[in-house]
């Protein structure tokens, strides 16, 4: 049995699972701004970026861990808040183009402004979670307390938007801002409101996917560290479908699963190049989404 | 025309010519080079202004923009001569980068679909460009120009197949992951593309000897290589330009129009929606494919680190400061790609800035992002729509309100 867990195939799976996880929740992220107000946010990455170096900036005053992630988060949901108001208000009913022009350059000031500050040499957000993995028989298994504490982070996060959606008086108001912002006018929601909050929240969920990320000691932080991740949890998001929450997860856990495979067995190089390629097969196979509900549309 | 329109016409030109004259100052490094970027501004200008009169326009279309073309081409080629080196480097890649825009104007102000993989569609050709040079050297430099674009026009094909039933922002987050990956692709096949160092031309492109024997004399400057490669970058971009333009106005580009504006119409006039679109998603990167040949060409090499995502942002930002969706909105993204370094080193210099400090490094990046989302929030057509706007205002508000509105080829 130990040599079946520490086997080349299961360590494949399991290191694939802990990055889809990531994959997933930046597709999660990118769900809820979609769902909400129609814009496909590609300062997604960016922001959560930012907000942990504010969070950072913690750390060099001798704060802990814990600090630093609540103050990441804190300034995570300001953003996401104040872009919503300020940046995004301003486009809606514009041609599609017009937001994902503005947020490409919210993502290069973002970007341009975290290295001017805090220069793009990598920083490390130490975290109470060894790196090393457990050993079972003496062999190394692909499970170590810090991916444990990703896989559960982001299975909580993923729980909490679930349970606020399904189950609380707010998350409906989202859903139905999202759905029919006129007839939810009408009957008392306060639809601007509820926009506003599904930024923030995105962001909130962006931001705990950057911690994650930059408490890695293997990458740490870096204002293009979330180019690549975005790119990915894009990718996810577009192959299960941008309507669909679920679908997006799961998209993102697999692709991870996926893509550990190609570089273990393939190489490095051709990890993106196999998820540009799932892209474009899933998009051309099914446009909206493989978990989405296929529309037509009547003429 | 009456004669208000005319003056204040004549007032926007000459306020386009000062600023421009204003910036030649800055952006050259010396003083010769100044003047004569000043008169080459001014001589574009002047002929631009002459040869969109309406009445010219209406007379006969595709002569005034093959005219206007022609003028501004041979103006510039004839001033490459006066300029110093960096100069005419920094003009060719401007004018490279230019062909790249107009490529992506198109593929946005016509089509309305939006592209954030240019650039590495620009390194596309430029691989293409220098791996056909490595093992044929002695291709002529116009086929080896048109093998780039093929391969550019392939690669397009194979990622526009999903575009022809993408919206927006499934299209542009498939071309962000390409231009994200395509330093990858390059190092997964580095047999071919030499990995991260790239590819040097195997020897440098020199002027065939029909050309050096019109010049009995020999015209030193002729012969060195950064005056002879401008030059053809100048007159590679004159061309493409000359095609766009006439695209922009045809049958095509109406076609492409109507798909962007109403899909139902457009397929219930026959037009076939799928093919449309990938059409100009293949015609865009065969733009950006060239201009990464020229930028080869220019270099005498190619190297992965040029087209990184971060090109793609920058095309994208010097495009739609100029005005995306028009012609002359790519040339002047193409003087501000060139030139725009020039002016940020200025400011740095004169602001005491650390110039190897964080944000001095940074710079570029701050005030292209700025630009993007403030050009984006209030004049979405750019600099170019910004001068259209003012113009046709004073068009409606003048006397005689029943003459026919001019033909633009790149309308809002």
């Amino acid at each position: 049995m130990d040599a079946f867990l520490t086997s080349r195939v299961i360590s494949d799976l399991l290191g694939g699972m802990t990055n889809g996880m990531i994959y997933g929740l930046v597709a999660l992220s990118l769900v809820l701004v979609w769902r909400s107000t129609g814009i496909l946010n590609f300062a997604q990455g960016a922001m959560p970026m930012f907000a942990v170096y504010v969070g950072m900036v913690a750390l060099g005053h001798y704060f802990g861990y814990w600090v630093c992630v609540g103050i990441a988060l804190f300034a995570g949901f300001v953003i996401g808040a104040g872009t919503e108001r300020i940046l995004v208000r301003p486009l809606y009913g514009k041609p599609e183009i017009n937001p994902i022009v503005v947020m490409v350059g919210f993502l290069t000031v973002l970007e341009a402004v975290a290295a001017a500050i805090w220069s793009s040499v990598p920083r490390g957000l130490p975290s109470p979670f060894s790196p090393i993995d457990y050993r079972l028989g003496g062999l190394p298994l692909a499970v170590s307390p810090f991916s444990l504490y990703e896989i559960i982070t982001s299975l909580a996060v993923m729980a909490a938007v679930a349970m606020l959606f399904r189950y609380t008086n707010l998350g409906l108001q989202l859903r139905a801002s999202a759905l029919a912002p006129e007839v939810s006018r009408l009957l008392g929601v306060r639809v601007n409101r509820m926009l506003t909050l599904g930024w923030t929240l995105s962001t909130g969920v962006g931001t705990i996917t950057a911690i994650l990320v930059s408490s890695n000691f293997f990458t740490g932080l870096t204002p293009q560290v979330m180019d690549g991740i975005f790119a990915f949890g894009f990718i996810a998001a577009a192959v299960g479908g941008l309507d669909s929450p679920v679908g997006s997860i799961v998209a993102g856990v697999v692709m991870g699963i996926i893509l550990q495979f190609v570089g273990d067995y393939v190489n490095s190089n051709a990890i993106i190049l196999a998820a540009v390629a799932i892209l474009i097969v899933s998009l051309m196979a099914r446009p909206n989404g493989v978990f989405s509900p296929v529309r037509t549309r009547r003429v | 025309m009456n004669v208000a329109s005319v003056t204040r016409s004549k007032i926007i030109w000459l306020v386009v010519a000062i600023i421009g004259v204003a910036v030649a100052f800055v952006a050259t490094p010396n003083a010769s080079d100044a003047v004569a970027a000043s008169v080459l501004f001014v001589v574009i200008v002047v002929s631009a202004a002459g040869f969109s009169s309406a009445s010219f326009r209406q007379w006969h279309p595709v002569l005034a923009r093959a005219a206007k073309v022609l003028v501004v081409t041979c103006a510039t080629l004839f001033a490459t001569f006066f300029f110093s080196e960096t100069t005419n480097f920094n003009l060719a890649t401007g004018a490279a980068m230019s062909v790249t825009l107009v490529g992506l104007s198109f593929l946005t102000g016509i089509s309305g679909q939006i592209s954030l993989g240019n650039g590495a569609f620009m390194g596309v050709g430029a691989f293409v460009m220098a791996m056909w040079a490595n093992h044929h050297a002695t291709t002529p430099i116009v086929l080896a120009l048109l093998i780039a674009i093929a391969g550019g026009a392939v690669v397009g094909l194979l990622l526009g197949l999903p575009a022809t039933r993408l919206r927006g922002p499934y299209l542009a987050g498939m071309t962000l992951a390409f231009a994200v990956a395509f330093d990858a692709i390059l190092n997964y096949f580095n047999s071919w593309t030499g990995g991260d160092g790239g590819l040097q031309l195997p020897r440098s492109t020199n002027p065939p000897g029909w050309l050096l024997r019109l010049f009995s004399h020999g015209v030193a400057p002729l012969t060195a290589n950064t005056l002879w490669l401008t030059d053809i970058t100048i007159v590679a971009t004159g061309v493409a330009f000359f095609f766009m333009a006439n695209l922009f106005a045809s049958r095509v580009g109406r076609a492409m129009r109507l798909v962007r504006d109403n899909e139902v119409g457009a397929e219930l006039v026959g037009v076939n929606l799928a093919r449309t679109r990938v059409l100009a998603f293949v015609i865009s990167s065969s733009y950006a494919a060239l201009g990464g040949a020229l930028w080869t060409l220019i270099n005498n090499s190619a190297t992965p680190s040029t087209y990184s995502f971060a090109l793609s942002i920058v095309i994208l930002s010097v495009l739609v400061i100029g005005g995306i969706g028009t012609i002359p909105g790519a040339l002047i993204g193409g003087l501000i790609y060139a030139y725009s370094t020039n002016v940020i080193a200025w400011f740095t210099a004169r602001t005491g800035l650390n110039p190897q400090g964080n944000l001095a490094s940074q710079l570029n990046g701050i005030i292209f992002g700025g630009l993007l989302i403030v050009t984006m929030m209030f004049a979405p057509r750019g600099v170019a729509g910004l001068y259209r706007t003012f113009r046709r205002r004073q068009i409606i508000k003048g006397p005689d309100v029943n003459q026919p509105v001019e033909e633009t080829y790149a309308e809002a």
